[in-house]
């Protein structure tokens, strides 16, 4: 049996949300002024708009509240939005994933005490702050050595009565000027512990990371004297549910990986519709060969990434396939960020290529495309990492779990 | 075969390592990062160099200017885009029209352009040919549609001729002194039949520059728009022939687009001083940044890395100082077209690969490694690569 229909309400959350980036996130995200400017604000009105179509609660369980939508549909709807912007669909992925996520890990209470504020508030998003200042997380020089990679976390949470007691820096966290709600990685006395840290705890301060290396809205996060309840522990203490990360493994959601494949579609979308247009040579540009075979190229990457992206996503909605033998037990979401993230790359090059010089104008979006899919290429863990993680894993090789220190 | 340089070229490279090394690279980063594309340029670095020779450098000896020959051009091109390829360019784009004003100006248009230009250290030159809707078809003028390509249109009154339409995307279009312009004389007749090149001072009435494009690379580089309404040119500035632009430059061994002799060799030289740049960096930082308490270069995809970096780095460089040998001995083929070609698929590889080295684990990049990728990407865009590539097979098909 093998079936890629997408249910009815996959194809209507589709076109909803295709509809909403063509009506309403396009023309504010690819006005000229926007697009030339350096900086680019968060858009979080059209955020905040996306919320209430219920993209920001997506993968909640309808029990909940939420739309209980699995990982493929959520892959589905963050290529839409990174149609349009690439941020909003990062940050909204983030939130969505991580609200499943803490769902599943809260015990009744904890869901009582953070779900409805969560759930009624269109600006309320969640962080998972894990990385710290100057700490190695590249593989490459302990690519097969038994090296004892990211051991513990300099962040510290310390018992004291009924409060537990937080100090130290992340970096690199996703959603953290945005969040209202984070998940700490800190060591404990026995080891990692996760805490949920409201942003309005003192103690905590939050604010945007430098540079524009990144999807979404990220920052930096420091902890002095944070006091949380102690029944703010996400999981055991010294056992962290999230010790692997999100989606360890190259297992989880490949819903970066869809962000990327949005980038693509939005060059070859722009690139296909000028090339009906422009007219060169005497016809127009699709009816070059030069042209045409370059459109080719991208629409081949495009849907080969879409159905690695697909696959993964769907591995991860149904780890029985692979107990089954439907699926070969490897990491798909890591082979799909791989391929995704260098075709994609190749695909934005092309398609700005087919508008000559304005395809490196600042105020078209085809420069901007390209720039975007390189920050997918050469972010996060970077290719080559990826790959040797791969290699890893194929070869059987099992590294040591991280562990407190 | 011998690969040694003389002393003269020797010396010029010299120099422009010195003047790179000293006074291009401590801007670099700060230009480009500069967000007002008019705000880009810096006058005081032309001045620096032109004071150094390096704006006046293809201009013969006999008008007074340095008269390198194209192997040191070469050289000099290569050094300054290492330590920043948009400032480079800036200065070639000078040398690019003194090769077409030797080649194609009169004595009397030598004497009044050349002297002046020769004079103003901010005296830079242009040449006006691409449109908002002309651009590839300049380059490979379509047989079946005679109409295509550039539309400004230059009528004759008296002594003088009248100007109408718009240039874009034009190298120095709102910095320049002096440009080159293509205009369509005969609207009737095809593009290498019914084009004149004209001589167009800054201060023509009736011209005018508009916007500046805020390009994602070589932001330094200020590429504008021109209008012309109703500008008036005389008659004595028109170069060669009425209905001859095509066939004027051409005969100085290239033709009207900027593809010509010297501007193939440009793109591949400039583009050899960006590899240089990033192997150089590249290594440096393989040796000295450390994962897991050992350098980089401990690792063997590191190592792939920079072999690949310094291979196609090394190819480049021979096949530029090849094609700028071949052009000092009136060598012509369709080398120079397809070194520039390369020098496409070389730079933005190496660009790649080298951000790949410098980029690692997290959510910040480099911003050399960042600024280089951007430049590199140029390559594929003002000169239209398909285009190029076109239109070099089109000199093998002879």
């Amino acid at each position: 049996m093998f079936n890629l229909h997408l249910s009815p309400e996959q194809l209507e959350i589709r076109d909803t949300v295709r509809d909403f980036v063509a009506r309403e996130v396009k023309p504010v995200a690819l006005a000229p002024a926007r697009l030339e400017a350096f900086e680019k604000p968060l858009l979080a009105e059209l955020l905040a708009q996306a919320s209430r179509l219920g993209l920001r609660t997506l993968a909640l369980s309808e029990a909940a509240g939420g739309a209980g939508a699995d990982n493929l549909t959520c892959c589905i709807v963050t290529e839409e939005l990174a149609v349009g912007d690439p941020d909003i669909a990062a940050v909204l992925a983030q939130t969505a994933m991580l609200g499943r996520l803490f769902e599943r890990l809260m015990p009744l209470a904890q869901r009582n005490r953070f779900l409805p504020e969560f759930l009624g508030d269109d600006r309320y998003h969640l962080a998972f702050a894990e990385r710290e200042p100057g700490s190695e997380t590249a593989l490459g020089a302990h690519y097969h050595r038994p090296a004892v990679m990211g051991l513990g976390f300099r962040t510290s949470a310390v018992r004291a009565g009924d409060k537990w007691i937080i100090n130290g820096a992340k970096e690199c966290v996703a959603n953290a000027p945005v969040a209202k709600l984070f998940a700490v990685q800190a060591s404990t006395a026995g080891g990692v512990s996760t805490l949920l840290v409201p942003r309005d705890t003192a103690g905590l301060s939050a604010r945007a990371q430098e540079g524009h290396w990144f999807h979404g809205s990220y920052g930096e996060v420091a902890f002095e004297n944070c006091r949380v309840p102690v029944d703010s522990l996400l999981g055991v203490e010294g056992r962290s549910p999230l010790a692997e990360g999100p989606d360890a493994k190259g297992r989880g959601s490949p819903q970066f990986q869809a962000l990327n494949l949005g980038i693509g579609r939005a060059a070859y979308e722009a690139a296909l519709a000028y090339a009906h247009l422009r007219v060169q040579g005497g016809r127009r540009i699709v009816e070059h060969q030069a042209i045409g075979a370059k459109l080719a190229g991208i629409a081949i990457r495009l849907e080969v990434a879409r159905a690695a992206v697909w696959r993964a996503a769907w591995a991860s909605d149904h780890p029985e396939a692979i107990a089954d033998r439907s699926l070969p037990d490897l990491p798909l979401q890591a082979i799909a960020r791989v391929y995704t993230a260098e075709a994609m790359l190749e695909v934005a090059k092309d398609a700005a290529e087919c508008f000559g010089a304005m395809g490196v104008m600042r105020d078209m979006p085809l420069q901007k495309y390209v720039q975007d899919a390189r920050v997918c290429l050469h972010s996060g863990e970077g290719s080559a990492d990826a790959k040797l993680r791969l290699a890893e894993i194929l070869a059987g090789y099992r590294r040591p779990a991280k562990t407190g220190t | 075969m011998d690969f040694s340089l003389n002393d003269e070229q020797r010396e010029w490279q010299m120099k422009a390592r010195k003047f790179a090394r000293e006074e291009v690279r401590p801007i670099s980063l700060q230009r480009d990062a500069i967000e007002d594309p008019r705000e880009t340029f810096d006058w005081d670095i032309i001045r620096k160099g032109s004071k150094l020779g390096f704006r006046t450098l293809a201009v013969p000896k006999e008008w007074g200017g340095q008269g390198t020959d194209f192997v040191t051009q070469a050289l000099v091109m290569t050094e300054l885009a290492k330590a920043d390829s948009a400032i480079s360019k800036s200065f070639s784009q000078c040398w690019k029209w003194s090769h077409l004003i030797a080649a194609s100006c009169s004595d009397e248009q030598k004497e009044r352009f050349l002297r002046p230009f020769l004079a103003d250290d901010t005296f830079v030159l242009g040449k006006g040919i691409s449109e908002h809707s002309a651009g590839s078809d300049n380059r490979l003028p379509p047989a079946d549609d005679p109409k295509a390509g550039l539309k400004l249109r230059a009528e004759r009154r008296g002594d003088e001729w009248i100007l109408n339409g718009e240039k874009a995307f034009i190298a120095n279009g709102n910095i320049g002194k002096l440009f080159f312009i293509d205009a369509r004389t005969d609207p009737n007749a095809p593009l290498k039949q019914g084009t004149t090149m004209f001589l167009v001072p800054r201060d023509t009435p009736g011209f005018r520059t508009g916007k500046v494009f805020n390009k994602s690379g070589w932001r330094f580089y200020q590429n504008g728009e021109m209008i012309f309404e109703n500008a008036r040119v005389p008659h004595a500035n028109v170069v060669g022939e009425v209905n001859g632009a095509v066939r004027k430059s051409g005969g100085a061994g290239g033709d009207t687009t900027g593809g010509d002799l010297f501007g193939d060799l440009e793109l591949a030289a400039n583009a050899l001083g960006i590899c240089d740049d990033a192997c150089e960096v590249a290594l440096q930082h393989a040796r000295s940044a450390k994962q897991g308490g050992k350098v980089l270069f401990e690792q063997q995809l590191i190592q792939l890395k920079l072999n690949r970096m310094h291979m196609l780095t090394e190819a480049l460089r021979s096949f530029v100082m090849r094609i700028a040998w071949e052009h000092d001995r009136r060598i012509h083929s369709p080398n120079a077209g397809l070194a520039m070609n390369f020098s496409t698929d070389v730079v933005q590889e190496v660009a790649e690969i080298y951000m790949d080295v410098r980029g690692g684990a997290g959510c910040a990049m480099d911003a050399h490694a960042d600024k280089l990728a951007r430049d590199s990407i140029i390559w594929s865009h003002l000169a239209g690569d398909t285009v190029q590539r076109l239109k070099v097979a089109g000199r093998l098909r002879g």
